[in-house]
């Protein structure tokens, strides 16, 4: 018998339920008990720190920068750092000759690193804590100019082909086709973006691929999945079976946006040249006779995967990987008129 | 692509752990092989061979549950057997492999929660050695041609360099590569390389350090990656005076990294006070530069007179060939003879020219330049194979077992101050990347990642036969993204 399954999304031991649910809470739990977990690190790094035998201040604190010193997730953990230790009553002060307490966060390849030096007596004195790397997130794009409005409606580590607005309008939800545990499936999240229905296209049976494609479409409880060489269409109200048939795919046209205040449109122009780039999210006018007309742009955390319409003819659901998490996340963008 | 090795192994029970030869040869490894877990950008381990993992409290009993339906490039089905057999040559002996029923135990007496790490890195392939001595892999591509070096038809004293042909394993449990083919041509010269990248007959070439600034000065794409090679000098007793204390020491104030990192290889180095990097261990930085002359002056004036870097030159060994090596041992030279110390350089065999003595190796050498190619995603496991290389038998006699950061520094502290070994500077490895590439998204530690890549059609300019070298872009065929 197994013991308890491991799933590279989860290292320390952990039960299936636990594992199922924290994937269907993952689009809202994540982020709070990540920050939990470096803030703890702090506390007990400045705990350690604090109980250094014959350790006195005034010290001058030193944030290592440089060569080799991974980009850290943003400043505020250096100022939770300080408040920790003057709370602590490790004097603190900026005079060049106080002896240096020279701290460090440091993403190693499985960890992140913080560790303290600090001279106390005749020699150095050296702590450290360690957490796993995927336990901090970093800090979230900043807002997209006020033209294209930008909501992160879902993400996830594993990877997102397509998403759709769940059509009919009242529960807000979207649905997603999307791998989990490597198999191709449909999820309906509810508005808050949490998974309330999954559906495993098992009668797919998708070829392995490295540039896996497919589009789906939701009207009102029934969804029709687009692949490579065959059509699956299932109903989520009635539980149907998922039946596909083989078709030669005729993939979406480009979508045009169509805010209120301009009904000639702007479609949605992607590079789509390099997936290891962050991509440039761009409209520009519909109509080749306003072609001189300026681009709207929104520089979006990694590539676009996939673009998917609304309802609303002036937002569509953008499918992109963030390439400083890795999560596959699905922003809903919006063009609004004004600035 | 084009590799500066003359010659490569890919059976990784052949590989010399830390080598930089073995580095090259993991790096074509990846093509043909698979691990049995891979570690993203991110800090997340993720599936590959096996499909999920668990272990039991004390981190002493792993079990691994294979990936079904996964083929050899042959068509042929992996079974545990195969993997037990492939690993269990590679593992370190505590470490013992039971295969089961399409799943594997990994039995330790000791803890090892660093085993993903050492998994997703290094020589731990999975592959199966056919009774003719053929190498079978699962991963995206296979070997199709293996053309050693031979002489040159129009000049029978020149050598034509060694060719591997790659092709797109199609049946790649992970999904077809996007190219169809990657050809490998060894042993090309370094000014050749950027050449050949130039002019589009290469795609992707190694580049040596010292060639950087020339490369980005000729406008070609570099990619660079974390510090991956650490240069150091290593002590040998064979040498009397390289067994004293007070004579190593001297030696390590004296040595001038900045100069070395900075001025002889144009910042295209870092210089290195720890034995490991900074991006492996988190902690590299508290260790700072021991620079100090007049100390350095101080002890050498304490030193017997008769002592070998007194009275007769401490011989210093250069053990890996490249120029850059040649150069940093005459600086190692310099920076003793500032400290009234004499060292006398004993070139590389292979550049010894004319060789420095009938055998260099016979000569006793009290010192050695030393190139250490980091191997291992866990810092533990890649400490102990450094000690276990490069240090004393005694050193590593208390190794801790505990992949523990406040542990592994201590350990890194006590060798350090041992000064059998002294690092100097760390090297990335630089690639020059073609205009056609896309999709280079090789892991910050140094992995390619040649599977991930495609070649813009419309720019390619490689040669060789039409369409093979080609890949196709995905994102013209992608749904929905198209302007």
């Amino acid at each position: 018998m197994w013991p308890i399954p491991e799933s590279p999304f989860f290292r320390k031991s952990c039960s299936p339920a636990l594992i199922l649910l924290t994937f269907l809470l993952l689009g809202q739990s994540a982020a709070a008990a990540d920050t939990n977990s470096l803030d703890d690190a702090i506390l007990v790094l400045v705990d350690r720190v604090a109980a250094i035998p014959d350790l006195h201040g005034p010290l001058r604190l030193e944030f290592a920068t440089g060569d080799g010193v991974a980009a850290s997730p943003g400043k505020t953990w250096q100022e939770s750092f300080k408040k920790e230790l003057e709370a602590r009553h490790l004097g603190l002060t900026e005079e060049p000759s106080a002896p240096p307490l020279r701290v460090a966060l440091t993403a190693t390849p499985t960890q992140w690193i913080l560790v303290a030096s600090v001279r106390s007596s005749d020699h150095d004195e050296v702590r450290l804590v360690s957490l796993p790397r995927a336990s901090i997130r970093l800090p979230a794009m900043p807002a997209a100019p006020l033209r294209i409005e930008r909501q992160l409606v879902f993400e996830s580590p594993e990877r997102i082909l397509d998403a759709s607005s769940l059509w009919n309008g009242s529960e807000g939800g979207i649905v997603l086709l999307a791998y989990r545990n490597g198999q191709l499936t449909a999820l309906q999240t509810d508005r808050a973006g949490a998974v309330k229905q999954l559906i495993p296209i098992l009668a797919a049976d998708p070829q392995p691929s490295r540039d896996p494609r497919g589009e789906l479409s939701a009207q009102g409880t029934d969804v029709e999945v687009l692949l490579p060489a065959k059509t699956c269409s299932f109903g989520w109200a009635s539980h149907s079976e998922v039946k596909c048939r083989v078709v030669k795919p005729v993939w979406r046209a480009t979508t045009v946006l169509t805010p209120p205040c301009d009904p000639a449109g702007w479609k949605i122009v992607t590079d789509g040249r390099d997936w290891a780039v962050p991509e440039m999210f761009q409209v520009v006018p519909d109509s080749s006779a306003r072609e001189g007309s300026a681009a709207i742009l929104s520089e979006l955390p990694g590539p676009i995967l996939n673009v998917n319409a609304e309802q609303n003819p002036a937002s569509a659901l953008v499918v992109t990987r963030n390439l400083h998490s890795g999560d596959y996340e699905v922003y809903r963008i919006t063009l609004a008129c004004g600035n | 692509m084009e590799l500066h090795v003359a010659s490569v192994s890919l059976d990784p029970r052949d590989w010399r752990v830390g080598s930089t030869a073995a580095a090259e040869d993991e790096r074509l490894a990846t093509l043909i092989y698979d691990r049995l877990v891979t570690l993203d950008d991110y800090g997340r381990f993720q599936p590959a061979l096996a499909a999920e993992w668990s272990h039991d409290a004390a981190e002493k009993n792993w079990q691994f549950k294979l990936r079904p339906g996964v083929k050899f490039s042959n068509g042929s089905l992996l079974t545990s057997s195969d993997v037990a057999k492939a690993l269990q040559g590679l593992l370190p002996p505590p470490l013992q492999i039971i295969p089961g029923d399409n799943n594997l135990t990994i039995r330790s007496s000791r803890p090892v929660p660093d085993l993903l790490e050492q998994l997703a890195s290094g020589r731990y392939f999975v592959f199966r050695k056919n009774p003719d001595g053929t190498l079978l892999g699962t991963g995206p591509f296979y070997l199709a041609e293996n053309i050693p070096a031979q002489p040159a038809e129009a000049n029978p004293a020149a050598l034509k360099p060694a060719h591997l042909k790659f092709r797109a394993n199609e049946e790649a449990w992970a999904g077809r590569p996007f190219v169809d083919t990657v050809e490998v041509t060894l042993g090309a010269p370094g000014l050749r390389q950027i050449l050949d990248l130039q002019v589009g007959r290469a795609d992707l070439v190694e580049i040596a350090p010292d060639l950087v600034r020339k490369a980005r000065q000729d406008n070609l794409r570099v990619w660079r990656s974390a510090p991956a090679t650490l240069l150091a000098l290593r002590f040998d007793n064979s040498q009397h005076a390289a067994s004293d204390d007070r004579l190593r020491e001297a030696i390590d104030l004296a040595l001038d990294r900045d100069t070395m990192a900075n001025v002889l290889l144009q910042r295209e180095a870092q210089p290195a006070t720890a034995l490991l990097p900074q991006w492996l261990t988190g902690y590299a930085f508290i260790f700072g530069s021991p620079m100090n002359l007049n100390r350095a002056r101080e002890i050498r004036a304490a030193l017997p007179s008769n002592e070998a870097g007194t009275a007769e030159p401490l011989r210093l060994r250069v053990d890996a060939p490249g120029d850059v090596m040649k150069l940093l041992g005459e600086r190692v030279a310099v920076n003793a003879r500032q400290a009234n110390l004499a060292v006398q350089v004993t070139p590389h065999a292979a550049q010894a020219n004319p060789p420095a003595s009938p055998n260099p190796g016979s000569v006793a050498a009290g010192l050695h330049l030393v190139a250490w190619h980091y191997d291992s995603l866990s810092p533990r496991a890649e400490l102990e194979a450094l000690v276990s290389q490069l240090y004393q038998k005694d050193a590593f006699d208390t190794f801790p077992a505990y992949a523990d950061p406040d542990k592994l520094y201590a350990e890194e502290r006590r060798l350090l101050e041992q000064r059998r070994l002294l690092p100097l500077i760390a090297l990335p490895d630089y690639v020059g990347i073609g205009p056609a590439v896309r999709n280079w998204s090789p892991a910050p530690w140094g992995e390619w990642r040649l599977a991930d890549v495609w070649l813009e059609a419309s720019e390619s300019t490689t040669s060789g036969a039409p369409g093979e070298s080609s890949g196709t872009n995905p994102k013209d065929r992608a749904p929905g993204v198209r302007p």
